[in-house]
């Protein structure tokens, strides 16, 4: 599993500053939240998806496979308000499903909105190990090495769970364990993963907090970093290329538009 | 108690005396877990000059392990536990090293797990690479890259990358807590090795229930009661032979446990044994195996060319860490993907794959770790859930059953507890008896006596001799040499994931021959 997700190759990407990505896509969230336009999410989508491609540092196979479990967010996310969503130009209706023209375009907009979205996201998570990031942040936006090492160990710790809950999964079948249907059959199921993970896991982070104090730790202080975290010229360039990206996908949008509506939302009439 | 009283005065006098040199010390120690009864300690004084080895003895849960963090300062620092004492020294600087090696790091490398420490001690960058190195190589831990994910160190380098994180801390005292508990023979060897490697000139504390490999090498040994109070302090070679008897009823794993073990029991004395059944038809296996693979993926993890096991059959699979001995257990319980011949009870597992289906009703497994297994609120439903799974009895025949078998297992009085509060010892034997309950077939157990004290192993192998009599077929996965000698009619070497020796035990099977002192029932 972990070699699947080491990329390939280092883009010039992955040097940039995680904080500073970190930011800059932050702020990219808030312009896709923000869009009204149809077809500007729909070149939003796009050219974040071409950017995968490109600078992932992943093969393109892998990153293609990434992209196509995508639909299954355009899906989820536009099902939804295509079929339930208000809107006067009824297309077709049967019981309670309601397919309105005014409906159907929103729910467009939501996926591929939630296309867009996502493709920042792996963005950031596919050029950033995790590490990296909180060196950074602690060296340039102060983040106590308390929170830091802690999000670090949990990390570390997150994949021994995984392999537990594997081997209770086995356990179970072992012993047999059937449970019901239903919310209670569901309880039961919880219930039965849940006491020996817990149990497990909360004396495993125990320990690991009393090991990084016993190696003189003290959550906040002065320290020296293995990683020196600065900002250098790739710094400047991922900012202009994400600028670049998100002014290509505007003007694309007013240039060649698919589908023409400037605002999905519902008004109503009067 | 006078006795003990002595003893305490001289080591406080002792501590008087020789202040000066004095690494560590502690007088009249009074500790209690709030919302406990009892005293952890009450009144107890040590004192451990520099430069000596010390190694503390004692039974599980005497509370060695809470002197040694009361000693290095992680209680009342870290871990807060109110305590008084009347005078403790304790030292400028100590590194820990503990039991489990997947909870002392908090890094995914080991670069990264070692800068940890050198940035807590502000350790300029320029300097960490070669710091890194230096203290590897002094742990005998070659890499090729230092970047180098922690997960893929085998535990007995894990345990060795701990030490050497800690040689960073430049301590004058190392309190090692049991370190070499959970790892295999030869990860126990390389552990102790790089210890006797690093410790010139420094203090060594060390809590350890396997001793064999660092007896002759500590200077003095402190052998705690069962009551957390000092029972003798000395000399190994002292305390070996004035207090054998109390190492042995302390279930410690001194050297030449095993020995003292046989000599007193006359089950394993005799050296060919019958079969279970009186004119058993020893031609038909109870379970074989021709040209078996278990898959992980589409990579086959272990391969068995061929193998059978019959009725009162007891196996012993070794082989080293890695090796595929797990994933031979997992096949055979089909938990994992199998293909090739798989005949159980004389009929043959039919289909390939995954469509194989788990034989749970044939063979019971007994996990590596207890608590994985257990599904219900109590001990007894615990062992009553595997009865309703056969079905096809009464409540109250269940319930007898479980009872009685709760008997054997030596758990009665403890029924309606939850499995989670019962000791180390007691989990283990829960999880046999209930894996044992419904008297299947076979019997696979994977590493049962691993990290018990010598009572307890000592108590399960012979519950599994109990099973064997009665017919059951035992396979047990072990790293303990003396098991295979001792208990296994064959022994299956494992290597580079596949079976590559089936060799015959020290009691090989019989098949003929009266059998009426085999006869001995387990329960029900």
């Amino acid at each position: 599993m972990n070699r699947f997700l080491t990329p390939s190759r280092h883009t010039w990407l992955h040097r940039a500053n995680p904080s500073l990505k970190l930011a800059v896509l932050i702020m990219l969230f808030i312009v896709t939240i923000q869009t009204r336009s149809i077809d500007f999410a729909v070149y939003q989508a796009a050219v974040y998806i071409a950017l995968l491609f490109l600078l992932s540092g992943y093969p393109a196979w892998k990153v293609a496979l990434l992209v196509l479990s995508f639909s299954l967010v355009f899906v989820s996310s536009s099902l939804t308000m295509i079929l339930f969503g208000k809107g006067d130009h009824v297309w077709w209706q049967w019981g309670l499903f309601r397919v309105s023209e005014e409906s159907f375009y929103r729910g467009l907009h939501l996926g591929f909105r939630a296309i867009a979205f996502a493709a920042e996201g792996l963005l950031f998570v596919m050029t950033t190990p995790s590490v990296k990031l909180f060196y950074s942040l602690m060296q340039n936006f102060r983040l106590p090495p308390k929170f830091a090492y802690s999000f670090m160990a949990s990390i570390r710790l997150l994949s021994i769970v995984w392999e537990e809950f594997l081997i209770r999964r086995q356990a179970l079948r072992i012993r047999g364990v059937r449970t019901g249907r239903g919310p209670r059959g569901l309880l039961e199921h919880v219930r039965l993963y849940a006491v020996p993970l817990l149990s497990q896991s909360i004396r495993r982070a125990h320990r690991v907090a009393v090991a990084m104090e016993a190696k003189q730790f003290s959550g906040s202080g002065r320290r020296t970093y293995y990683y020196p975290s600065a900002f250098s010229w790739y710094d400047g360039l991922a900012v202009l290329m994400f600028v670049i990206a998100l002014a290509a996908a505007y003007y694309a949008a007013a240039a060649l538009p698919w589908f023409g509506i400037e605002d999905v939302r519902y008004h109503g009439q009067g | 108690m006078t006795m003990q009283h002595s003893a305490v005065h001289e080591t406080g006098q002792g501590a008087d005396q020789r202040s000066g040199q004095i690494a560590v010390s502690v007088t009249d120690l009074r500790l209690k877990f709030p919302g406990e009864k009892a005293f952890v300690f009450k009144d107890v004084s040590l004192s451990v000059p520099a430069g000596e080895k010390v190694l503390l003895l004692g039974p599980s849960g005497c509370g060695k392990s809470t002197l040694l963090q009361v000693l290095g300062g992680l209680i009342p620092a870290v871990i807060d536990v109110p305590l008084k004492y009347a005078d403790i020294r304790k030292p400028r600087s100590g590194g820990y090293v503990f039991q489990d090696p997947d909870t002392q790091f908090c890094m995914p490398y080991v670069d990264e797990e070692l800068a940890f420490v050198l940035e807590n001690r502000q350790v300029a960058r320029e300097d960490m690479v070669p710091r890194m190195q230096e203290a590897l190589g002094r742990v005998g831990l070659d890499l090729e890259e230092l970047h180098t994910p922690i997960e893929r160190l085998s535990l007995g380098m894990k345990q060795r990358l701990a030490l050497a994180s800690v040689l960073l801390l430049e301590p004058e005292v190392l309190l090692l807590d049991e370190p070499s508990a959970l790892l295999d023979p030869e990860g126990r060897q390389q552990i102790w090795e790089a210890v006797r490697g690093v410790s010139a000139g420094r203090t060594v504390l060390i809590v350890e229930h396997r001793i064999e490999e660092i007896v002759n090498w500590v200077d003095r040994i402190v052998l705690f009661a069962p009551d957390g109070s000092i029972l003798a302090d000395g000399k190994p070679a002292e305390i070996f032979t004035a207090y054998r008897r109390v190492l042995q009823e302390n279930g410690i794993w001194y050297p030449g446990v095993w020995e003292d073990y046989i000599r007193h029991r006359d089950t394993w004395n005799s050296g060919l044994l019958q079969s279970p059944q009186q004119g058993a038809d020893l031609a038909a296996p109870v379970l074989s195996l021709r040209g078996f693979v278990g898959l992980r993926g589409d990579a086959p993890a272990i391969m068995v060319e061929e193998a059978e096991v019959y009725a009162g059959d007891f196996v012993a699979v070794v082989g080293p860490n890695g090796a595929g001995k797990s994933s031979l257990l997992l096949s055979l319980m089909q938990l994992l993907p199998t293909a090739g011949s798989y005949v159980l009870e004389g009929r043959p597992l039919q289909g390939r794959g995954r469509k194989r289906t788990c034989p749970s009703d044939r063979i019971g497994f007994v996990f590596q770790n207890p608590e994985f297994q257990f599904v219900a609120q109590t001990v007894l439903e615990e062992t009553a859930f595997s009865l309703h799974m056969q079905g096809g009895m009464s409540r109250a025949e269940v319930e007898r059953k479980a009872e009685d078998c709760l008997k054997t297992f030596h758990l009665h009085g403890l029924e309606n507890r939850h499995p989670y509060q019962l000791s180390t010892g007691q989990k283990r034997r829960l999880s046999v008896a209930t894996a044992a309950v419904r008297r299947q077939a076979v019997l696979l157990l994977d590493e049962p006596t691993f990290g018990q004290d010598a009572r307890n192993a000592f108590a399960i192998l012979e519950y599994c001799e109990a099973l064997r009599r009665s017919g059951t077929a035992i396979i047990m996965v072990t790293h303990e040499r003396e098991i295979a000698e001792l208990a296994a009619t064959q022994v299956w070497e494992i290597q580079g994931g596949s079976l590559t020796a089936i060799k015959p035990g020290r009691r090989r099977l019989e098949g003929d021959g009266a059998a009426s002192d085999a006869q001995e029932e387990v329960s029900g």
